[in-house]
């Protein structure tokens, strides 16, 4: 970017841009000084309106925070995968726009070429009154594909994938992922070929979705990176 | 935040020693509830604690990638709520910055913050209202241009004028203090 996006920053610093934005703001910034200089002062500034709403703490509220994070020990990195980094980010953040598109084209595709033959493909076009993301295989795994269906009864949200045999030991799980928080477990499979996968967990607008390997019968934090994951 | 990321609790402590007052009061100030506000304190922290290794200096400081992890938690705690929560909050919030004189007793009296509110409430109303709907109500400048059905153009410049006028006279007041 070689305009320099003044008019954004304010927003930035006080977290009013979408998404989107805020991330090419974010990109231009870390090579800009004097956007950068810009950033700092309107932080400043926008941490002194912060500051006015300071007030007493609660009895017993740092011990509780200071004793939870005693109890669960040493943070560990989530998967390296650039998809949990968005995730990770303070900022919601979004698969970027140009990977949804080329997952629907490439998925539209391939359900129209093969619907007769191919039971995933079936399963998809069988599909009524209800929203379809594509999720994307992120090359971990050869040959995964799935989807994420949120019906518009308001039932609850289902994968359907199609997965090889999980090496043994291992088993297929499904995890939410939501901004400044970790993966919630949302679900394993043992089934090989098509299954349809129910989500346990809440999935909110702007939750993203993805399936690991993990160790049979599931964990709660998850160890593998994504083989396949999109976005609400 | 090394120590954080390399596990050290009691340094997790130090920084809600340092910060715990802004997370906890930012955070109240979005929910209005204490009780809700303690919760959500909670999980930011605990956010921070288990997202200490996805801080990177070069982006910005601690206290502004902490305030944003605090703001988010707000949101998500608000947005499983359902909207009712949050519309009574913005109406409140709104009408707290557009009149000073209700600005509760408990909210930090010092000097500073006092300086600090008279520059808000010298803002033009409409400046006022989208500051005060981004800061304490969390919403973006499309959330803010659908909730108050102006332009996006026109929040977008309103936001941008107002901390303009912000940042000058807080500029100026670093300089007298």
């Amino acid at each position: 970017m070689t305009r320099h996006p003044i008019d954004n920053l304010a927003a930035l610093a006080i977290g009013a841009l979408d998404a989107d934005e805020a991330r090419a703001v974010r990109a231009h910034v870390a090579g800009c000084q004097s956007c950068g200089a810009e950033l700092r002062a309107l932080e400043e500034a926008a941490f002194a309106v912060v500051a006015t709403a300071e007030r007493d703490v609660p009895d017993g509220l740092r011990s509780k925070i200071v004793e939870r994070a005693r109890r669960e020990g040493v943070p560990r990195q989530a998967p390296s995968s650039p998809l949990f980094d968005l995730f990770r980010r303070p900022a919601p953040l979004a698969i970027p726009v140009a990977l949804a598109l080329l997952l629907l084209v490439s998925l539209a595709a391939y359900a129209g070429a093969r619907r007769d033959a191919d039971r995933y493909a079936s399963a998809l076009a069988g599909i009524a009154g209800a929203r379809v993301v594509a999720l994307a295989p992120t090359g971990e795994v050869a040959g995964v594909r799935g989807s994420l269906v949120i019906p518009a009864t308001g039932a609850a949200p289902y994968l359907i994938l199609d997965l090889p045999a999980a090496p043994s030991g291992k088993t297929w799980e499904a995890w939410v992922l939501r901004a400044l928080e970790s993966p919630l477990a949302a679900g394993i499979t043992n089934e090989r070929g098509v299954t349809t996968l129910v989500l346990t967990a809440p999935l909110a607008s702007g939750d993203g979705v993805a399936v690991t390997l993990e160790p049979s019968g599931g964990v709660d934090r998850v160890t593998g990176n994504p083989v396949l994951a999109g976005k609400t | 935040m090394s120590r954080v990321a390399g596990g050290d609790a009691d340094a997790l402590g130090e920084l809600y020693d340092h910060y715990g007052r802004v997370v906890f009061g930012l955070i109240y100030r979005m929910l209005g509830s204490p009780e809700s506000a303690e919760e959500v304190a909670q999980n930011a922290f605990h956010s921070v604690w288990r997202q200490a290794n996805a801080y990177r200096p070069e982006r910005g400081s601690v206290r502004t990638w902490l305030l944003a992890i605090a703001r988010n938690a707000a949101i998500d705690w608000r947005r499983s709520k359902g909207n009712r929560v949050g519309r009574e909050t913005v109406i409140d919030e709104t009408l707290m910055l557009v009149d000073e004189r209700r600005v509760e007793d408990t909210v930090i009296t010092n000097l500073r913050a006092q300086r600090v509110r008279a520059a808000v409430a010298s803002l033009p109303p409409e400046q006022r209202e989208v500051l005060s709907l981004a800061f304490w109500s969390g919403l973006s400048q499309t959330e803010i241009a659908s909730r108050t059905g102006a332009p996006l153009g026109t929040v977008k410049s309103r936001v941008r004028l107002g901390m303009a006028r912000l940042r000058e006279w807080l500029g100026d007041d670093e300089v007298q203090r």
